[in-house]
């Protein structure tokens, strides 16, 4: 027998299908689907507005309420992102940010669209309005930020729509 | 509790891909790698004398398979003793040194072996016909998969993010400042030959380099790599018990979870487990955070981008706010400066070996204090301590610190 080193490797795969449960945070994304609604959560005691939601606070140990929130906002932190995951590869180059809504609390991660993208169209301080797919599933996908004033040009476009 | 030694270190080399060793393996080599160090560290033992193992590994998806200790368990002869695994993102190896003290400290275990491994690579996109996209898509995983995965998360926008609003805030880290440490780093991992990426380059390399995710760019990123390393813990009496020469004490352990919805916290461009990290790690060891930069002699720090371990040298109190970029300009953090960080290259100079990185980088700086490094042997070896540097996870949430001294850091 040879001692010599020869290299074997096989082609396999991990895929496991769902029918994912959203829970409390259904309300969330039905609302999204829809009626083009955003809904952040507000703590019953401190006031704080939660978004992404949570129907509980996790400052006080109280619930929270549905309230619905502007869909404008402005960008806090942004990137252009120029070589990602296999399931994004596609999509390169995209830019995404977190958004403080006009009315939250905390920040949102959500896809800002541009004309033009560069750092500069996208950076901290920009105003934002949401539009959403025509087509929606209620899924995070179905909205996306665009600065607000590329906002006409982005609802004239077939696939999207803006909120009410 | 009782006082617990680092009294053997094993690291395999880093290395892009290796074909004739699987997880397992590669965790047989660097227990083995270990024990032969305890063996001329002075004790006499094998692995039949380890009573526990604690087990860092990251992510099952590279791995293909869940559970994936306790195959390595098999492996290692550790039947029918304790094993437990830790998976805590980038900071695994930190956190898994940290319950590996626990485990040691608390009286549970004389002797624990505290392992990392991982094994990335064999994820492969078919579309590309390249391995990263798949490797990143498998991290990706672990980020909020309902809201924020969704929109093309991945660790290098999540870290990006944190540095840009950290720029935003103090003007610092600038690319060239970024760039320096990119420098630093694979230039330090030159006289590591475990090392899998050495390389001569200059700030404007760094610079021409592709753009990952503005403004990181190529260079400025870690490679992921395929590694294992492995540490021997032991108690007092076991030291005294086994005549160890050169023990290297845990004296500091600290480790905090932040917010990982970056977007909840109340200043972005924060990493906030760091701070917290530190504070407990350093009150631990008796030392300060506002003079731990004069109290010890080096740090390996958690350098997956460039940009992070600026921010390091401010949060872990290095430096003031907004003065780490400063700092690596001014030479601070080279191998002859003021604090030598990331002698071994770090991971941007020797690979990120997830589960493994934060043991490589607990045992490299326990080498240091041992003045066993080799080539890259930190010269000045004065307050006879060091730390070691985890983080990780979505919006770097983990983190974790070790604090070690040798027996004339204990005396101080
Ligand atoms: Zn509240």
């Amino acid at each position: 027998m040879s001692n010599e080193f020869q290299a074997h490797q096989i082609r396999d795969i991990i895929k496991i299908n769902y029918k994912y449960t959203m829970g409390s945070q259904s309300k969330f994304f039905l609302e999204l689907m829809n009626n083009k609604k955003i809904l952040g959560t507000k703590c019953s005691k401190c006031g704080k507005i939660w978004m992404p939601p949570r129907i509980n606070c996790s400052d006080c140990y109280v619930s929270a309420e549905w309230i619905e929130v502007k869909q404008t906002g402005i960008i806090e932190v942004s990137t252009i992102v120029w070589f990602t995951t296999s399931a994004f590869i596609k999509n390169i180059p995209y830019a995404t940010g977190y958004i403080k809504l006009d009315g939250a609390d905390t920040a949102l991660l959500q896809g800002i669209f541009s004309e033009n993208l560069v750092p500069s169209k996208i950076k901290k301080g920009k105003r934002v309005r949401a539009v959403f797919q025509k087509e929606r599933e209620g899924k995070m996908t179905d909205f996306f930020f665009v600065p607000e004033d590329e906002y006409e040009n982005w609802l004239n476009k077939p696939d999207y729509e803006g909120g009410d | 509790m009782k006082k617990v030694a680092i009294i053997g270190v094993g690291i395999t080399p880093f290395r892009a891909r290796y074909l004739d060793k699987t997880y397992f393996e590669l965790a047989y080599d660097a227990t083995k790698l270990a024990l032969e160090d305890a063996n001329k560290n002075g004790a006499d033992i094998t692995h039949k004398d380890l009573q526990s193992t604690m087990y860092g590994i990251y992510n099952e998806l590279f791995e293909r398979q869940f559970m994936p200790d306790i195959f390595i368990n098999s492996y290692l002869g550790m039947n029918n003793k304790p094993g437990t695994r830790i998976a805590s993102g980038g900071a695994t190896g930190g956190y898994t040194v940290r319950m590996a003290y626990a485990e040691v400290a608390s009286g549970l275990s004389d002797l624990c072996l505290c392992i990392g491994v991982e094994k990335c690579n064999d994820c492969y996109d078919e579309q590309t016909g390249t391995t990263t996209p798949e490797v990143l898509n498998s991290i990706a995983y672990s980020a909020d998969m309902t809201y924020e995965y969704p929109m093309g998360m991945m660790a290098a926008s999540s870290y990006v993010s944190m540095v840009n609003a950290h720029f935003e805030e103090f003007g610092n880290p600038t690319e060239e400042q970024m760039a320096l440490v990119s420098v630093k780093n694979h230039g330090n991992a030159m006289n590591n030959p475990k090392a899998q990426s050495p390389m001569n380059i200059t700030v404007e390399d760094v610079m021409n380099s592709r753009i990952i995710c503005y403004p990181f760019k190529l260079l400025d990123c870690c490679l992921y790599s395929e590694a294992s390393a492995a540490l021997i813990l032991a108690t007092e009496q076991k030291v005294k018990e086994l005549k160890v020469e050169n023990p290297i004490w845990i004296t500091g352990v600290g480790a905090a979870n932040t917010d990982c919805f970056i977007g909840n916290r109340e200043d972005m461009g924060r990493l906030y487990s760091n701070i917290y990290a530190a504070k407990v790690a350093y009150k631990m060891a008796g030392l300060e955070y506002d003079k731990i930069k004069s109290q010890i002699d080096l740090a390996e720090l958690h350098d997956a981008f460039s940009g992070q371990e600026v921010i390091s040298y401010e949060e872990l109190g290095f430096v003031p706010f907004g003065g780490g970029g400063k700092w690596i300009e001014s030479g601070g953090p080279l191998m002859d400066g003021e604090l030598p960080c990331c002698p071994s290259g770090g991971l941007i100079g020797c690979g990120h070996a997830v589960g493994a990185t934060g043991i490589m980088s607990t045992g490299e700086a326990a080498l240091q204090l041992r003045r066993d490094a080799g080539k890259h042997q930190v010269k000045t070896i004065e307050n006879g301590r060091a730390i070691s540097h985890s983080i990780g996870g979505p919006g770097a949430a983990y983190a974790a610190i070790i604090v070690m001294e040798n027996e004339e850091g204990m005396k101080k």
